[in-house]
């Protein structure tokens, strides 16, 4: 499943006071198989570029390649339906899309729309709920007496049961406790080590550095990097002009060398950062 | 969604836009009254242009104004065929099996029609060139004499400006939703009247606890700084009735009046 944008424009409200040109000339090629983090401030056009992957939002100009799949400014969204499924949409605090009386029918809701029958979305929905870290006694209750990371978790597993190839989330840990956020994206990770695309919108760099190999640079509307995390993290001028702060790791490090050490600032765990400080501690 | 032009504010500046609220809902008031008194189609003639006028004078584009109209469209046939149907006075003009036609029918008819197209009009006026804030303003305004009858003028205008506040926000949860049940596969354009119906509960639900959520939020907030609606209270906006306003209201006092008096004398 790759994601190609080829010079997408997209408009709000084209041809009134309230138009807003919230993408401009976005390229963009996104690998098969990669976790991507997609950073920049609000209003940069994130949420704008990650809705044209499922077409719940057409171009305005240009056009998107999702493996057979052409989105073009002239496409009804509903022919794309089965474009939906391939490419899961998790919108930012998806707890909120909750309906159902229990949770089992809440997570089979999307597998049926797609065609599923019963018995299969009920399998699939048991694998889900046992892989966002619940286990099956919770089939039955219903998701308004969950706490709000529990939720979270159900609305995310509703997304995962339609078993789609890219999976988009738009900030997934806002909110959450630290622990929380943890093992969620741990769950992404290992979603992603399964062979699927991750798209992870982030504004935590500590996340991207931790648990992605690409990054997207947006800001204005514009794709301004798409870089592998390390090249990113090298950049400290241009994050420094976007204010985008460091990882916590990577500026410790940088810190250090300005008063003498000579480490390599790609390192990401902190285990193998003690052992190389140790090293030159030792010599 | 989007695309409702109806009760929309446009942010443009205008001669109508910086009149006083206080005015323009009076106004609005005066005017639709008027537009009930029976003044024959010159009346209505005299009417059409000063209300094209405001509309010159507000900025508002025609489109627009066709947009607003649009949705009333349906409302608007049915009403006319009942009339030109069901009114069976004056002279017999035409008629095949059940169907008869009468000349006053044709009329009254028409000035259905022109009686709804104006009143749309002026009310879109209205909303398009006064914000929400003080359109409420206004209203708390003209309703003040009325305090001294026990009338909760206060509590009133702070229902309708929460109200007004929260219709943007509701409509961009119902958005939000309607994309993240999109995104498992509901279809609100298409499907079978049981799949309809599924897709309808799957956004109320969501929408309803939402509301409920931000209401009980704001109880919260407004009680954590201890709002008391009986507390008499000062206003960072005041109104200032101006020049501008004392002529505009004497030309709505006018053309009202010559529409009053037509219909007395024709």
């Amino acid at each position: 499943m790759s994601i190609t944008f080829k010079e997408v424009e997209h408009i709000y409200s084209e041809n009134t006071p309230f138009s807003y040109h919230a993408l401009k000339g976005v390229n963009l090629d996104i690998k098969q198989g990669s976790m991507t983090a997609l950073i920049g401030h609000t209003g940069s056009g994130k949420s704008t570029l990650i809705q044209h992957i499922n077409a719940l939002l057409l171009p305005t100009a240009g056009e998107i390649h999702i493996d057979d799949f052409l989105i073009s400014v002239t496409d009804k969204p509903e022919t794309l339906k089965p474009l939906r499924k391939k490419a899961g949409l998790v919108f930012q605090f998806p707890e909120y899309q909750l309906f159902e009386e229990t949770i089992q029918k809440d997570i089979i809701f999307g597998p049926k729309n797609f065609g599923a029958t019963e018995e299969e979305a009920l399998a699939v929905a048991k694998k889900v709920l046992k892989l966002v870290g619940l286990d099956e006694s919770y089939l039955e209750r219903s998701p308004f007496d969950l706490s709000g990371g529990q939720k979270r978790r159900i609305a995310i597993a509703g997304i995962l049961a339609m078993d789609p190839d890219i999976l988009i989330l738009d900030e997934p840990t806002a909110g959450l406790d630290p622990q929380g956020a943890k093992e969620m994206l741990n769950l992404f990770k290992k979603i992603n080590e399964q062979g699927k695309t991750v798209i992870l919108v982030s504004h935590d760099m500590n996340q991207v550095l931790e648990y992605c190999d690409d990054v997207v640079v947006m800001n204005k509307g514009r794709v301004e990097r798409h870089v592998s995390v390390d090249e990113l993290f090298r950049e400290t001028e241009y994050l420094t002009s976007l204010s985008i702060d460091l990882p916590i790791i990577t500026s410790f490090i940088l810190e250090l060398n300005k008063n003498g050490f000579d480490i390599d600032p790609s390192i990401k765990d902190i285990n193998e950062l003690i052992q190389v400080i140790g090293g030159q501690i030792h010599e | 969604m989007n695309n409702m032009m109806f009760g929309k504010y446009l942010p443009i500046d205008s001669f109508v836009h910086r009149l006083d609220p206080r005015l323009k809902i009076g106004a609005l008031l005066l005017l639709l009254i008027a537009v009930f008194f029976d003044a024959g189609f010159l009346g209505y003639a005299i009417l059409g242009i000063f209300v094209i006028m405001m509309a010159l004078l507000s900025h508002i584009k025609v489109s627009q104004i066709i947009k607003a109209i649009k949705p009333m469209l349906f409302m608007m046939a049915f009403l006319m065929i009942f009339n030109l149907l069901f009114i069976q006075r004056g002279t017999l003009l035409w008629s095949f099996s059940f169907i008869k036609i009468y000349d006053q029918a044709l009329t009254q008819t028409a000035y259905i029609f022109i009686r709804l197209v104006l009143i749309i009009v002026m009310t879109t006026i209205l909303t398009a060139t006064t914000k929400p804030l003080d359109l409420t303003l206004g209203i708390e305004h003209l309703l003040s004499p009325f305090k001294k009858l026990g009338f909760p003028t206060h509590e009133v205008a702070m229902m309708i400006s929460i109200a007004l506040r929260f219709i943007p926000t509701l409509l961009e949860e119902t958005q939000r939703i309607m994309k993240a049940q999109a995104s498992r596969g509901v279809e609100f354009s298409e499907g079978t009247l049981k799949q309809k119906i599924m897709s309808i509960v799957s956004l109320i639900i969501p929408l309803f606890i939402s509301a409920f959520q931000r209401a009980e939020d704001l109880a919260n907030a407004m009680e954590s700084r201890n709002y008391n609606p009986e507390a008499k209270r000062t206003r960072y906006k005041q109104l200032h009735w101006k020049f501008a306003d004392t002529i505009s209201f004497i030309c709505v006092i006018a053309m009202c009046s010559t529409l009053v008096v037509m219909s007395i004398v024709l």
